[in-house]
């Protein structure tokens, strides 16, 4: 059985005039398929709204407050693992140190104050050798060169005095 | 502003007495669209219920130029659909009334026997939502028990509006294929081009 236009006017639920009334009628009479298709539309036009049982927004509140005590729960645990994995890395990082501690003391406050004066030492070679420096070095470099030195830090001290007020105007918005 | 629009940014501000407002006004659509879904009445009440918790935790997201409905139906669309896929609902009783609770015929009504054949058929239709595609039973409830218009559909079903009209098509044929197999009876009892539509 041709189902057209009778389907095409149930689906897209086209208005009709009152001949295209009737001869939809008509064929609905015997033709099952379209004749389905109207009750079906019919049917879910006039279905009911499903109400939900009575008390559905206390029941959502409990949830949610549950739910915020879960979250809750949640991060309180997380941040004690987060603790605890912290702690333990530090623990076995500082381990071999305490076992040095527990078994010999003496002789790791013996290596850190050794560590110590070689560190002192170290630092007064240097001293020493740079006061030898400066005391030799102006016998060796020619009084031009030092001329030299002297007006290039001018310059660059200038320079960078004047960028200095430029980038302090900018940041001002003179 | 409409008050919906205040109860929205209130919520979106962190007053849930705001959000318990906006679950007060939507509840039964969604647990509708829920149940029609799911086709039981426990699991639509969970689904409705995360429904709410989700819109809850996402509210910010929500585009306020956009209708609030739409949205929040399209959040209980999809939990339904990721349920149904998770878990295919192999039978559906329909001795099973859709509050759980029995629905006898009003005596009181003019005709009580009318009164059961339509229980009858409001039951008989949710079993043949059952048989249809996810998606397509969604296209379906938004359509006649949201009224929502197609391209409304399209932007809850993420779908383009030429395929919701396809989908409602095919699933409304399908529906009136599983009709004409399963309601013989009523199909002989029924008046002739019976539709409100016209």
């Amino acid at each position: 059985m041709d189902h057209q236009p009778f389907e095409d006017w149930l689906l897209n639920a086209e208005a009709l005039d009152s001949r295209q009334r009737e001869a939809l009628n008509a064929h609905l009479q015997g033709c099952r398929a379209c004749s389905a298709l109207s009750a079906v539309d019919h049917a879910l036009q006039t279905a009911r709204q499903v109400e939900p049982r009575h008390g559905f927004v206390n029941r959502f509140q409990h949830r949610l407050a549950g739910n915020k005590q879960g979250v809750r729960r949640r991060n309180a645990l997380g941040f004690a693992l987060l603790t605890l994995s912290v702690s333990g890395l530090l623990t076995a990082a500082a381990l071999p140190l305490l076992r040095s501690v527990v078994q010999s003391p003496v002789d790791l406050a013996a290596s850190w104050l050794s560590g110590l004066a070689g560190l002192w030492a170290s630092i007064q070679a240097l001293f020493h050798a740079g006061t030898v420096l400066v005391r030799v070095a102006p016998g060796f470099v020619p009084v031009y060169i030092w001329a030299i030195l002297l007006f290039g830090l001018t310059g660059w001290s200038v320079a960078w005095v004047y960028s200095l007020m430029r980038y302090t105007r900018i940041v001002q918005g003179a | 502003m409409t008050e919906e629009s205040v109860w929205i940014v209130q919520a979106q501000q962190g007053d849930d007495d705001a959000f318990t407002f906006l679950v007060e006004a939507y509840q039964k659509p969604v647990y509708n669209l829920c149940y029609r879904m799911l086709g039981e009445p426990e699991a639509a009440e969970d689904a409705a219920q995360d429904t709410f918790l989700k819109a809850y935790q996402n509210l910010n997201r929500y585009d306020r130029d956009r209708s609030f409905a739409t949205w929040l139906l399209s959040i209980a669309a999809h939990h339904c659909i990721d349920k149904l896929r998770r878990k295919r609902f192999s039978t559906f009783s329909i001795d099973e009334d859709e509050e759980g609770q029995i629905d006898l015929p009003d005596r009181s009504a003019p005709d009580p026997e009318n009164e059961m054949a339509k229980k009858q058929e409001r039951e008989a239709l949710q079993g043949l939502l059952q048989a249809l595609e996810p998606l397509d039973r969604a296209a379906i409830i938004l359509r006649y028990w949201n009224d929502a218009s197609e391209i409304e559909i399209a932007h809850a079903l993420k779908l383009t509006v030429p395929a919701v009209k396809s989908r409602l098509h095919r699933a409304r044929r399908a529906l009136a294929a599983l009709w004409e197999n399963e309601t013989p009876r009523m199909r002989a009892e029924r008046k002739p081009y019976g539709s409100p539509a016209f």
